[in-house]
């Protein structure tokens, strides 16, 4: 189901009418979410799933419980906020409770698009069809997933507090492997809109590069310079974001600790051209106005000229270090120039070309170090050509490296396979970057 | 079988033989895990009482109906799954409790073929009207692609048969977990974590208890109706230790694995007694020598070797992956169908086997979720590859005429496709124990519990940490080490296997989070194991930076 404002108001209030606890909050989500997979040449699994949730989380005192439900009937309602209220009272006291959050604003944020809403299983066959034959045409095995979304959500409490957010998403992926399995690269759209979808040029795009990246020469592990494509900066981003924990850095367990004591807010930590920000009204790439908890998602910079300006938080935290209210951000924008991947290439002496990384893991929270693959098409370039496919790497690196070490920044775009967090980024060369071991895998 | 087992088991036709000797497959491999205890519980009564508590057997007449609507719109096939999850979060941290999570979520998943094509519809509003129009959009979807397979030349959907079975199935437990009030969890938990925090030296502790309950009906146009409910329970305590002044900080994960179980598995778990050393671990840890790299000889404990066997076995055999199916995400297999009964991928002491009739396993179950009954089978026999991973839809691929019943969707809105069984490596005929393997190894590290890990996508190289590391010289633990992780591709790895612990070593790992598919869903699994000797790259994870 999907919930228009005045809907969601009601379902909300309904919930609240049934509190007996002045603190007691409700988030309300109703998606209606399509999608059709594709692979080995043929359509597979497709559905359709309506649902809604419903989070009570009730307070008695510091006493706090959240259960979550999937039925909006009265019955139900009254029952779901029975059970919050009576398995706050059985819960035990939790000290960084805090009150309920008062009324905030939003910033207005348009991100429905109607051609989206009206996607069904037919559409999807056509999608899915034109991305099969077009793969089919260039002579490549494709694999993907068509995905649809309407999703509305909501929060409310007893104190005022009112958020709604509606929007849209689309996204089609799509992975091409060469027939002899020596070759393969992927592509992704993702966004709220549908207009920009043309699966023939998504299924093209991926199937060059999968055909460039065939038979893949072997090469020494090494720190090597490295250019890295759009999705491959957002895929390391992502796991800075995460990172910027001011909780984490004050209690001294992540990169961003000062030794003795407190954090790197305002410290100059990496190259005087990187600026990092949120912004969940940006008109192109929409994103939610607030967190789960009903927090509002302002325009924040991260990173200005280099200088790391702020750490997201929790609200207990922020209340307890007097710090502004600042979830996690909902989107991540990096600033960037104007040349594209192919004339980064071309002024670039010497290197590896990655695609994209895979299966990124932590390895050392203190210094941000990562492990994880290149995947998708990794290349050697030689006085700005592409020479030849180089086999995939493992690296072990931190994407702070990425951001102290950048040489030169292409012009940002949407990572199309980041569909969780909006994430719009440039290319980046970047001087040095930890290959550690080579990878078989195509 | 004792009669009020019986009673719940009211089983047709061939269904009862499979549950029989699945139960009999099971305790096959003689000694391959912990004794039983000495005084056997009577699960019965709970598992009654668990049937008759459960709200979703009395809406199978609402999957019935589901089915039937598909069928009647023109379906070759329908399957009907009214899922309540139901998942529950009791955390600590320090000296303070979190909120407790209680989450629910109820609906109906219709998963259909027509035309050749595959369709499914999962709603929460289960009202007469919309759950036959959620037939109906199932079928619509189905005829879609079937369609387009047509159009494409491509094969059209064909299920291998399964023996219709009406049945119950039930987690043995003596106590539901659910029925613990989460105060006196959290109270549990608050002692551990003190115990923990007591340790000198020990900053942060963080503790909690997950339990999931997972109450199943399916129905199935072959007239298959199968309602079985599912407990798993999970432990986790960290310790953290931080020295400010030198800018370090090392954690310490408790070992103890996620159990299809009661919450007495929990209760017995003794991690009061455990938890100090757990913190004696992390402050250690935090002091020890940073590991020199090198090829050097590792022998691991189960607690470490159950994620690898999960990353590098496990997903490989998933028959969709080698097929090329999960290419765009989870990934493909370094294995191809033709290397079944060719490709040699361990050294002979290697034996892997499939098991959903595995006791504690987090895969383990009555039937999959189209109705094909649990079963035990090999992987990995002497080294060599034997079997794979299939469904209904799968078997035909490779030329078999039944399923190995490996279909699961997470909750009713998830579409069931292939997913792991629980893959064990067994035990080695020499019994030897954990001390045999360091006493025999000249040089090299042993590995304790679950760290960071990273696999690509034909789970070929990997790279896996662990909790604990000790090195190991002429035989013997001589002191503990730090940053260490072990590299290798699965054949080099495998094939250096040269010994491997007797069946009293046997332990089960686990996890709730086995990722796959698009959309993501998130499958249950468990991997029993000894501890086995290898050879890998150890690396260092410490960074230079520092």
């Amino acid at each position: 189901m999907t919930l228009l404002r005045k809907d969601a108001k009601r379902l909300v209030d309904k919930v609240l009418a049934q509190a007996s606890v002045g603190d007691l909050r409700v988030q309300v989500s109703a998606s209606k979410r399509g999608h059709l997979r594709y692979g080995a040449g043929r359509p597979t699994t497709s559905g359709d799933v309506d649902g809604v949730t419903l989070a009570v989380t009730a307070s008695k005192g510091r006493r706090t419980a959240t259960v979550t439900g999937s039925r909006t009937d009265d019955a139900a309602v009254a029952e779901l906020v029975r059970r919050a209220e009576g398995l706050a009272e059985l819960s035990p006291e939790d000290p960084e409770h805090m009150p309920p959050l008062a009324e905030a604003s939003y910033p207005k944020v348009r991100a429905e698009d109607k051609a989206v809403t009206r996607l069904d299983p037919g559409a999807r066959a056509e999608l899915v069809g034109r991305a099969i034959r077009r793969a089919e045409a260039d002579g490549v095995a494709a694999a993907g997933l068509l995905e649809h979304e309407q999703l509305a959500t909501a929060v409310g409490n007893r104190s005022g507090l009112f958020a709604h957010h509606a929007c849209t998403q689309v996204s089609l992926s799509a992975t091409c492997r060469t027939e002899d399995g020596t070759g393969s690269a992927r592509a992704g759209f993702v966004s709220h809109a549908l207009s920009g979808l043309v699966p023939e040029i998504l299924v093209s795009d991926a199937a060059q590069r999968a055909k460039r990246s065939q038979l893949p020469a072997p090469r020494d592990p090494g720190r090597y310079p490295v250019i890295l494509a759009p999705q491959a900066v957002a895929d390391l981003l992502d796991v800075f974001v995460g990172g910027l924990d001011a909780r984490r850095a004050d209690e001294g367990r992540s990169a961003f600790s000062r030794k003795g004591g407190g954090n790197l807010v305002g410290d100059a930590l990496f190259d005087s051209r990187v600026e990092l920000w949120s912004d969940p009204a940006d008109p192109n790439d929409p994103a939610s106005p607030f967190d789960r908890g009903g927090r509002p998602h302002r325009k924040v910079k991260w990173v200005e000229g280099g200088v790391l300006r702020a750490l997201h938080n929790s609200r207990y935290w922020a209340d307890k270090q007097g710090l502004e209210d600042l979830p996690m951000p909902s989107s991540l924008h990096m600033g960037g120039g104007t040349d594209d991947l192919d004339a980064l290439v071309s002024g670039f002496d010497r290197g590896i070309l990655i695609s994209r990384f895979w299966y990124i893991r932590m390895l050392d929270p203190q210094q941000l170090l990562v492990t994880g693959l290149t995947r998708d098409g990794t290349f050697w370039i030689d006085k700005g050509k592409v020479v030849e496919p180089v086999r995939n790497f493992r690296f072990n690196d931190s994407p702070l490296t990425l951001l102290r070490k950048v040489v030169a920044l292409g012009r940002p775009q949407r990572a199309g396979l980041s569909t969780e967090r909006v994430t719009v980024v440039p290319p980046l060369v970047v001087s040095e970057f930890e290959l550690s071991s080579v990878s078989d895998a195509v | 079988m004792p009669s009020s087992r019986r009673q719940f088991l009211t089983i047709s036709s061939v269904g009862s033989a499979a549950w029989l000797s699945g139960i009999a497959a099971s305790a096959a491999p003689k000694g391959s895990r912990e004794p039983a205890p000495e005084r056997a519980p009577s699960y019965d009564d709970q598992a009654a009482e668990a049937l008759a508590r459960s709200p979703v057997a009395s809406d199978a007449d609402i999957a019935r109906r589901a089915v039937q609507a598909a069928m009647d719109g023109g379906a070759t096939y329908a399957d009907a799954r009214l899922v309540l999850m139901r998942r529950e979060q009791v955390a600590v941290r320090d000296d303070r409790a979190r909120p407790v999570s209680l989450r629910e979520h109820y609906g109906l998943g219709i998963r259909v073929v027509a035309d050749g094509g595959w369709g499914f519809a999962a709603i929460q509003a289960l009202s007469d009207r919309a759950v036959v129009d959620a037939a109906k959009l199932a079928v619509t979807s189905a005829r879609a692609n079937g369609k387009l397979r047509k159009d494409l030349g491509q094969p059209l959907v064909e299920l291998v048969p399964a023996p219709v079975a009406k049945a119950t199935w039930v987690t043995p437990h003596e106590i539901d977990p659910f029925d613990v009030a989460p105060i006196d969890k959290a109270e549990m938990l608050l002692e551990i974590a003190a115990r923990a925090k007591a340790v000198k030296g020990v900053s942060f502790v963080e503790a909690g208890f997950s339990a999931v309950a997972e109450d199943k009906l399916l129905v199935t146009s072959d007239g298959s109706e199968l309602h079985q409910i599912f407990l798993r329970v999970a432990p986790q305590l960290t310790v953290t230790a931080v020295d400010r002044r030198r800018g370090g900080f090392a954690s310490r994960d408790h070992e103890a694995p996620a159990m299809l179980a009661g919450w007495e598995y929990l209760r017995d778990l003794g991690l009061r007694n455990d938890a100090a050393g757990v913190g004696e671990d992390a402050v250690r840890k935090l002091h020890a020598a940073s590991v020199e790299p090198g090829v050097k000889t590792v022998v691991l404990a189960p607690s470490n070797l159950w994620l690898t066997i999960h990353e590098s076995i496990g997903h490989p055999t998933e028959l969709d992956r080698v097929m090329g199916l999960e290419a765009d995400l989870a990934g493909t297999s370094f294995l191809r169908p033709e290397d079944l009964g060719e490709r040699r991928i361990g050294s002979e002491r290697v034996n892997l086997v499939a098991d959903r009739t595995q006791p504690g396993g987090l895969a383990t179950v009555g039937w999959d979720d189209e109705g094909v009954a649990a079963q035990r089978w090999d992987l990995v026999r002497d080294g060599k590859l034997v079997g794979w991973q299939t469904t209904r839809d799968q078997a035909k691929w490779i030329g078999e005429s039944a399923s190995r019943g490996c279909c699961y969707g997470e909750g009713h809105d998830g579409v069931p496709f292939q997913r792991m069984p629980n893959v064990s490596l067994q035990p080695g005929p020499e019994g030897y124990t954990t001390e045999d393997l360091i006493n025999a190894t000249e040089d090299g590290i042993y590995v304790t519990g679950r760290g960071s890990w990273s696999i690509d996508q034909q789970r070929y190289n990997f790279q896996f940490s662990g909790q604990t590391f000790w090195e190991i010289k002429r035989g013997r633990l001589t002191r503990p080490l730090r940053d260490v992780a072990y590299q290798a591709n699965t054949i080099e790895f495998w094939s250096s296997c040269d010994m491997i612990g007797g069946p009293g070593t046997y332990r089960l790992g686990g996890t709730f989070g086995d990722g796959k598919g698009q959309p993501h869903q998130s499958n249950s699994v468990s991997h029993g194991c000894p501890p086995a000797r290898f050879t890998a790259n150890v690396i260092n994870t410490g960074g230079t930076d520092q």
